[in-house]
């Protein structure tokens, strides 16, 4: 079996079994409608099941969102490591992706179904122009983050023309963006903390 | 043929997964430039459309790399690019998620912390102009695109009635030969 790895959520083991923990990452799957899938991530397996504290959530969620990788399914990976060791994150992506994964491929069959109609071409349209919206608000919302901070706006901006506008590989780009932005981060944290 | 459409869309994937911070919307802009230009698996319409789908669809914006495994070579597309998006970041997440939890308070990692914001917005944006570019709007979707980002932006609206609203009016406008 397989043992779970670092300091948290060792002496829960016996408790979670697979099937259970299946249950609820399907579960959570089945709701990842819309946003908000730290709050019902925290409901089932921090206040439903128990099996993490508070704080260990929250150690949890950290991680989660810092690595590459959608931060709900990294979190329930994570979650399913830290009860069940690998096994446990192996059933943790299976049942978080799988509902999710079900219905986007209904909608894709639907689509094969109808895309030669006119009105399913207009109504795909229109939905474009919302995923765009949204897409678009997404980005706002996170560039206010920055705060007005001229090296990290700057840093967005370059980014944004390295691979929007030039096409040059994104891969390539982040590679060589993160160490510069965290770089440049850490010592404008250095300057504000010597005042 | 499509063997290769898909072998090359599941290396596609892979070093993608492993750049994809804070998920789907932060590597739209690489699928789109290599699915459409670079690789020609996809036009530039059928790309806008799968966009479209994915963003109406739940769970994670980066299942729209299973919609494009589904249009190169049916089921087997689907999960093979599924499992080529979501193994190796959780791989990654695995073998380096308790060293991260350890040093979480050390200067390096708050600064790796909120380092990656910056990144994150200009990929977002170069996603954004991306399908934008590849979509071709019309005047009309224009308008509605940026009073869908109004509504997002000064209401509490989510994403979900606005895209009913639209696509019905969308459907309506359709059926009465106007779009």
């Amino acid at each position: 079996m397989d043992k779970p790895v670092g300091d948290i959520g060792m002496e829960r083991e016996e408790n979670v079994t697979t099937l259970a923990l299946l249950v609820s990452f399907l579960r959570l799957g089945a709701s990842s409608f819309g946003g908000g899938m730290a709050g019902w991530t925290h409901r089932e397996i921090v206040e439903r099941r128990g099996w993490l504290t508070d704080d260990e959530f929250l150690k949890t969620l950290t991680v989660a969102q810092i690595m590459p990788g959608a931060n709900p399914v990294n979190l329930a990976v994570y979650i399913g490591l830290k009860l069940r060791g690998v096994a446990g994150a192996c059933i943790a992506l299976f049942g978080m992706v799988l509902p999710a994964f079900a219905v986007i491929l209904a909608m894709s069959v639907t689509y094969q179904q109808l895309k030669s109609h006119p009105e399913a071409q207009a109504v795909l349209r229109g939905l474009a122009c919302v995923g765009i919206a949204s897409s678009l608000t997404m980005g706002i919302k996170t560039a206010r983050r920055l705060k007005g901070h001229a090296l990290p706006i700057l840093m967005a901006i370059a980014v944004f023309l390295m691979v929007g506008v030039m096409r040059w590989s994104l891969v390539a780009v982040v590679a060589g963006a993160i160490p510069v932005s965290v770089a440049a981060t850490f010592w404008i944290e250095r300057e504000k903390s010597r005042g | 043929m499509d063997d290769d459409k898909l072998l090359n869309l599941i290396l596609l994937c892979i070093p993608l997964s492993l750049v994809s911070f804070g998920g789907g919307q932060t590597i739209v802009a690489s699928l789109q430039h290599q699915t459409v230009d670079i690789l020609h698996l996809l036009s530039g319409p059928q790309f806008t459309d799968l966009y479209a789908i994915s963003r109406a669809a739940p769970g994670p914006g980066t299942l729209i790399v299973a919609l494009i495994g589904w249009e190169l070579s049916g089921l087997w597309g689907a999960v093979l690019a599924t499992l080529a998006i979501f193994i190796p970041s959780s791989i990654l997440l695995c073998i380096l998620g308790s060293y991260w939890q350890r040093h979480r308070h050390t200067a390096w990692a708050l600064a790796a912390e909120k380092g990656l914001a910056p990144v994150a917005v200009g990929l977002i944006f170069a996603g954004v102009f991306a399908v934008g570019q590849s979509a071709r709007f019309t005047p009309l979707e224009l308008a509605t695109s940026l009073g869908a980002i109004a509504v997002l932006l000064t209401t509490k609206t989510g994403p979900y009635p606005l895209l009913a609203v639209v696509g019905v009016g969308y459907f309506l406008l359709s059926f009465a030969g106007m779009a």
